[in-house]
């Protein structure tokens, strides 16, 4: 029996699609949970929210080769859905617990009592981030990714250049601020 | 002209600056959030979901043993689906009655070209007051004028005509009150 050309085209496209995505999902999906873990601060959304991303992925497979930054794209990807269920759910993030903190960062070579201050901390100082305008608290949080750059950041925001680098200036003064005004009142 | 590391270093501006500078920390705190290790075997559970999920839409292909050679059966699937609507628009259009046109009635046209009421010839006349006198002046006999006295105006009273004001009138005048008079 004789096979169409067009089952045969279908099959190899579906194979060729399905290859192209697990080479994306293995290359990529450490980062973007990365980032969604960065906002959510909770493990099982962080990884709902890289799940979600690649099924828009796979949604939007025709575009796939149009796109130029396979990274970038994805992490904007992954950044949008992060930031539309952080606006839905407005539940508190799991880590700004202290004791989920001391848990979860690494602390080499540190005593109890040290690692216990140094989540207190870090609650404290998440505590500020979470005090910042969404702008800036956006770059912030992006800024501390190594592996982005400035161009990247703003590709991610849909901003440009300069207006990353004017709300991080802005982002780093209203930190200092927050520090020192609790500073001060302790 | 810059070399390759010049320019990696001024693409890499912002998280470069960051990542030397360790003053703020707020920063401190995002870098080692945002340096924490992905779960392991997260590629093995995202490429599962990802399979799992419903696909999109396709196109339905015909089955191969409905596929004639000549494609004669799409056209007749095409007819058929086209007598169907014609012939339903046909009974749809037989069955219905057209709605009946309203009747109109004719009125005669009005007698007056401007229509409303008419004022059947009356006329309004006005009450007005009598308008105060004024006296010629006279002269004196050293030529100067003198003035003359002007009648204060007498106010307008309405002619009673009725028995019953009457009566009161001259109830009041002769000193009785006006009900007894009316009695």
């Amino acid at each position: 029996m004789e096979i169409p050309n067009s089952a045969v085209d279908e099959l190899a496209r579906t194979q060729a699609e399905e290859a192209t995505l697990a080479a994306l999902v293995s290359q990529y999906s450490g980062t973007l949970y990365r980032v969604a873990y960065s906002v959510l601060r909770n493990p099982s959304d962080a990884e709902d929210a890289v799940q979600e991303a690649f099924l828009r992925v796979l949604r939007h497979r025709d575009t796939l080769d149009e796109v130029r930054d396979q990274r970038v794209w994805l992490i904007r990807i992954v950044w949008n859905i992060v930031l539309d269920r952080k606006r839905r759910a407005k539940t508190r993030p799991e880590t700004d617990d202290v004791a989920e903190l001391a848990r979860v960062l690494p602390c080499g070579g540190l005593s109890a009592e040290q690692i216990a201050s140094a989540a207190q901390h870090h609650a404290h100082v998440l505590s500020c981030v979470g005090k910042l305008p969404a702008k800036e608290r956006e770059v912030l949080h992006l800024s501390a990714f190594e592996e982005l750059t400035g161009v990247e950041i703003a590709q991610v925001l849909g901003i440009t250049e300069s207006s990353v680098r004017s709300r991080l200036f802005r982002a780093r003064n209203l930190m200092a601020d927050l520090l020192n005004h609790s500073r001060s009142l302790r | 002209m810059n070399s390759p590391s010049q320019n990696a270093s001024a693409h890499n501006s912002i998280s470069g600056v960051a990542a030397g500078d360790v003053s703020s920390p707020a920063e401190t705190t995002l870098r080692l959030i945002a340096k924490l290790p992905a779960p392991e075997g997260i590629e093995d559970r995202v490429m599962a979901g990802v399979k799992a999920a419903p696909r999109g839409a396709r196109v339905l292909h015909w089955p191969e043993v409905l596929q004639p050679a000549g494609g004669w059966m799409r056209g007749a699937a095409a007819a058929a689906i086209v007598f169907v609507v014609a012939g339903g628009g046909w009974g749809i259009y037989t069955h219905v009655q057209p709605t009946q046109p309203a009747r109109v009635i004719a009125l005669p046209p009005r007698a007056g070209g401007a229509g409303g009421f008419s004022s059947a010839g009356a006329m309004r006349t006005p009450q007005t007051l009598n308008g105060p006198v004024v006296g010629q002046p006279t002269t004196a006999k050293d030529g100067t004028a003198q003035p003359v006295e002007v009648k204060p105006v007498k106010k307008a009273t309405a002619p009673m005509k009725h028995g019953r004001l009457r009566a009161v009138a001259r109830g009041s005048a002769s000193g009785q009150p006006g009900v007894s008079a009316v009695k």
